[in-house]
């Protein structure tokens, strides 16, 4: 028998499950312990899936190689953090991600987060008063907040989602909880900075977002780092509920850095005339998948789900998306647009499920992809299932390249081939931007579009 | 005004790109600075494909001849070098970029005539644009929106003439603006011309339009009818008003006899 070693590199394994939970309530271990056994029960993905077809997660992420960012691990701090209290600083927060944060404009409230864990937690003291609770998602879990226990990967994003919300359920570190009362409309967006700093780590973050009834609330999910020499893994799930006539717009920004592997389970349960928007923004990392699953539960409930995505090199982006009309009444659209240089590659799967007796049902899908290399590739799948008669549905998909047309009709006017790409491309994502303008985001992205189109065929 | 020809175009032949026959055939002109030329003719004469070669639209190709503007070979320069250059065509069919702002797209058209490292006057600028919507008659909302996006036939031509008026060219080729607009827009658009040609006395123009009536409002020192992609006759402004009474149908005889 071998000698028992001394503490080894941590690993994705039931030890890391069980050191995650060492300070939950017993709930939560339970709920980690038996995702943890979905997680081993559940093959990985392959391409064989229809779902997994054109990412093949076996070959594009070294599952056993990775690092569970545990609490304490690489200098992410111990120790309790008290909601509300203590801003981002020099020192917790890494200079790359206070860059990126100096250029958000007002925040209702801000938490930051480094490496799977929340170093600080901001909010309107106004917005406090009014009962608004805005959190570490690790804090509200343990302070037995019934909420949470309600809704903690069970309605939304549970375990048994799949390999990876499984593994999210496992091993998730911290994240963000939302709560807004009945009534209380949040005049700016929260913001949550994330930042993952150690290279060939697993960082597993949880969002969860309740917005009682006539509730408003805008949350921007903000993801950086540095670029990376081994593959370094962001696995994310979003809950979103949004309870009659409430409003929630949720948007996600990813900008990791090269060697990024962002992956993100999304889920959005919108009720009675409520409205529950989302905006998947994808520049940064190497991999980017996103699963977003739209479900209408009331009359009149909307959801509008937005999309960008621009690549270049050899990234590669995959959205798997789906809008389940549960309910009758009610309308969902999604725009998914996405530009795609040197050999990226762009995938985009979507569905509209009109459920049986959903009628009187509007449901739109549309992915448009321009394609500015010779290597680059778009692959669109849209779909439509629809078990009631009464509806009105449409899906469309174009992939296309740069209008000659266009470039001539600006370069006539002085600007040389590439300026005329640039205003042409920014003017096909920014179309996305417009449909949901929310306090900086459109000026931050497209300020990251320029950036890349800067060494646009480079 | 001196008597170099800033344009002179000699025995210019040119077809769709990839596609017999000719449409021009033996195009000659000249142009010297300051002066307004026309070029009248039926539909289908080649006035457009003029306009377009001397663009430098690819779908065109010379195939004999040459164009030579300011003592530089035309038709070797690319699209962008015309422009920079001082040339500006007024399309017939302007194309609708969707997500370009005209205020953004001509923010960057005069960014890019500076040399590198010069930064345009933000400032300056607007009160340009503004100035010159003021000169069109034009709602400053307009330039917030797509280039050419919904526009209607008139914007499109406005927005065409805006873009000239900003960015202040030596020659100015306006293909059929007048063809899609009402009496009250073509006077405006006229008015527009005139006012930058009183401004820069020294802009050259060359007026491409099928009827007389633009002629009404912008004089020519001369006028060219164009017919079967030849230059039939050229002579002053009474040739148009000949062409109101008569028609083309003289030199449609002409060229087939």
């Amino acid at each position: 028998m071998a000698p028992p070693r001394e503490r080894a590199a941590r690993a994705l394994n039931r030890d890391a499950v069980l050191e995650t939970g060492l300070a939950d309530p017993a709930w939560l271990k339970a709920r980690r312990e038996e995702a943890w056994d979905l997680y081993v029960a559940t093959p990985l993905p392959s391409t064989r899936s229809e779902e997994w077809r054109y990412t093949d997660v076996g070959r594009l992420l070294p599952l056993d190689g990775l690092e569970p960012n545990l609490e304490g691990a690489g200098g992410a701090p111990d120790g309790d953090l008290v909601p509300g209290v203590g801003g981002p600083s020099r020192g917790t927060v890494p200079d790359g991600l206070l860059r990126t944060m100096a250029h958000d404009p007002a925040s209702s409230g801000r938490v930051v987060d480094v490496d799977g864990h929340v170093v600080s937690v901001e909010l309107d003291a106004a917005l406090a008063a009014q009962g608004v609770v805005l959190c570490s998602l690790r804090e509200a879990a343990r302070s037995g907040d019934p909420v949470v226990e309600e809704l903690l990967a069970t309605r939304a994003v549970p375990a048994s989602e799949g390999k990876f919300p499984a593994l999210n359920a496992a091993l998730w570190t911290d994240g963000v909880f939302l709560r807004v009362p009945k009534g209380v409309r949040l005049d700016e967006p929260i913001r949550l900075s994330r930042w993952v700093s150690r290279p060939g780590t697993a960082t597993f973050t949880r969002i969860l977002i309740v917005a009682e009834e006539f509730s408003q609330v805008s949350f921007v999910d903000e993801i950086t780092s540095p670029d990376f020499e081994s593959t370094t893994l962001a696995n994310t799930a979003v809950e979103l509920f949004s309870r009659g006539g409430a409003q929630v717009q949720y948007v996600s920004l990813q900008r990791m850095g090269r060697g990024g592997f962002y992956l993100a389970t999304q889920r959005t349960l919108a009720e009675r005339d409520s409205t529950l928007d989302t905006l998947n923004v994808a520049l940064g990392g190497s991999v980017g998948r996103v699963d977003l699953n739209a479900r209408l539960l009331g009359p009149g409930a909307n959801s509008d789900m937005l999309g960008l995505y621009f690549g270049d090199e050899d990234q590669h982006f995959d959205f798997n998306t789906s809008q389940d009309h549960v309910a009758p009444d009610a309308h969902s659209d999604l725009l998914y647009k996405g530009a795609l240089d040197g050999s990226a590659r762009g995938v985009f799967r979507g569905i509209i499920r009109v459920h049986e007796g959903a009628q009187r049902t509007d449901a739109y899908q549309t992915n448009r992809n321009l394609i500015l290399s010779d290597d680059a590739v778009a692959t669109s799948l849209p779909n439509l299932e629809i078990g009631a008669d009464d509806v009105r549905c449409s899906h469309g998909a174009t992939v296309g390249q740069l209008d000659a047309e266009s470039l001539f009709y600006l370069m006539s006017r002085g600007l040389d081939r590439e300026q005329a790409e640039r205003l042409v491309v920014l003017g096909f994502l920014g179309e996305v931007l417009d449909r949901l303008p929310l306090g900086g985001v459109t000026e931050k992205v497209t300020r990251a579009i320029r950036a890349k189109l800067r060494h646009l065929h480079g | 005004m001196n008597d170099r020809p800033i344009l002179s175009v000699t025995g210019l032949s040119a077809r769709v790109a990839d596609e017999d026959p000719d449409i021009l055939k033996g195009v000659n002109l000249a142009i010297r600075p300051g002066e307004i030329h026309a070029i009248m003719g039926p539909n289908g004469s080649g006035k457009s494909t003029l306009a377009k070669v001397i663009s430098g639209h690819p779908g065109y190709e010379a195939t004999a001849g040459a164009v030579v503007y300011q003592g530089e070979d035309l038709l070797e320069m690319e699209p962008d070098e015309r422009a920079q250059a001082g040339v500006f065509i007024a399309f017939q069919y302007p194309v609708a970029i969707p997500g370009v702002s005209i205020a953004n797209f001509l923010r960057t058209a005069l960014q890019a005539r500076l040399e590198d490292g010069e930064e345009l006057d933000l400032f300056e600028f607007q009160e340009l644009l503004m100035e010159r919507m003021e000169l069109l008659q034009m709602d400053p909302s307009f330039v917030q929106r797509s280039l050419n996006d919904g526009f209607s036939g008139g914007e499109k031509k406005r927005n065409e003439i805006l873009q000239m008026a900003v960015l202040n060219p030596t020659l100015a080729v306006m293909d059929e603006t007048d063809s899609g607009l009402d009496i009250d827009a073509l006077k405006v658009v006229a008015h527009g011309v005139n006012a930058l040609k009183a401004e820069n006395p020294a802009m050259s123009v060359l007026l491409i339009t099928h009827y007389q009536r633009m002629l009404n409002y912008i004089t020519p020192d001369v006028v060219h009818v164009m017919v079967k992609g030849r230059i039939v006759e050229s002579g002053g402004p009474e040739v148009a008003l000949g062409l109101e009474e008569q028609g083309y149908e003289k030199y449609r005889r002409a060229q087939v006899a």
